[in-house]
């Protein structure tokens, strides 16, 4: 995976594939902590317990002995090579809420990538699902939230081209606003 | 020893950064997509073989004193890569062919990934 946002992608396409209907996507980067987190939580059908153990083994990624992909175990592989870890809470029926830490400034921390694409592709191609994407810098907060533009557009729909546009737009413009994605740190040769 | 700009013209390269010099020799090249490893790895001089694209193997190359980067598959540098590179003086070329292929040919042309 050449940046976060395909983690992202992939781990929210195991949400959808669990039947949930309610995803939220947390970024935030805490630069006082170094430190980067990626929360994903769905409303989706969770992890049966005895799945749980095993669902970072990419050699358990069969669809047969499993609901999901190789998303995990590459997002687990990814944040330990970054001094960081994942973690994975699930309750059967409720949901599941994944968790990745990175070491902010790790050279071998993928960047962000471009998220306003990955979440506008997502709406786009699952217009009755509501998402939710809220990215933190320090104390400066950015939301984007499909209930919300729902009340504002009443009964048109999500999938329509103007909607995708202006969400990749509204997501690029407000993450620059909050100075996200500040890739890369710590290199002072490039000053 | 080929120079760079003899390579990029024999194996077909794009030059991504047109007003960096390229009239230079090369005698060994790394291949590695992991930056910590060609941060420990790679040696002065070294034409990069890559697939990353982000304004960090810029870095890499100042700290390293490297002879040039050279992205493979097709890989598209980001806007600010090439700023900084050309900033900095670093060659960055595009080859469309994959990593092992452009490595091999690399090697029949006398440049070596022996480490001193």
């Amino acid at each position: 995976m050449l940046d976060l946002s395909m983690h992202i992608l992939d781990i929210v396409q195991n949400s959808i594939e669990a039947g949930a209907t309610e995803i939220e996507i947390i970024i935030h980067e805490n630069l006082a902590q170094n430190g980067l987190t990626i929360q994903i939580e769905d409303n989706g059908r969770g992890i049966a317990k005895e799945m749980r153990d095993k669902i970072c083994d990419p050699f358990t990624t069969s669809r047969s002995t499993r609901p999901v992909g190789l998303g995990l175990s590459l997002l687990k592989e990814a944040a330990q090579r970054c001094g960081g870890e994942i973690e994975i809470q699930s309750e059967e029926g409720r949901g599941t809420k994944v968790k990745a830490f990175f070491q902010l400034d790790h050279l071998d921390r993928p960047p962000l990538g471009d998220m306003g694409e990955t979440i506008a592709v997502l709406i786009l191609a699952n217009p009755r699902l509501d998402f939710r994407y809220t990215h933190q810098v320090n104390h400066h907060i950015y939301c984007l939230d499909t209930k919300i533009i729902r009340e504002i557009l009443g009964d048109l729909p999500l999938d329509s081209s103007w909607i995708f546009d202006y969400i990749k737009r509204d997501i690029a413009q407000g993450l620059k606003n909050i100075g996200a994605a500040s890739f890369p740190k710590g290199m002072e040769v490039l000053k | 020893m080929p120079k760079l700009n003899e390579l990029a013209a024999k194996l077909g390269w794009e030059i991504k950064t047109k007003s960096v010099p390229i009239d230079i020799e090369v005698k060994t090249g790394y291949a590695s997509d992991l930056l910590s490893d060609v941060l420990a790895n790679s040696i002065e001089g070294d034409l990069w073989v890559t697939r990353q694209t982000h304004l960090n193997i810029v870095a890499i190359a100042v700290m390293r004193d490297l002879a040039g980067i050279l992205l493979v598959n097709g890989a598209e540098p980001e806007a600010d890569t090439l700023e900084k590179a050309t900033e900095k003086m670093v060659p960055i070329f595009q080859t469309q062919m994959p990593a092992f292929e452009v490595v091999g040919r690399l090697y029949q042309m006398g440049i070596s990934g022996e480490r001193r």
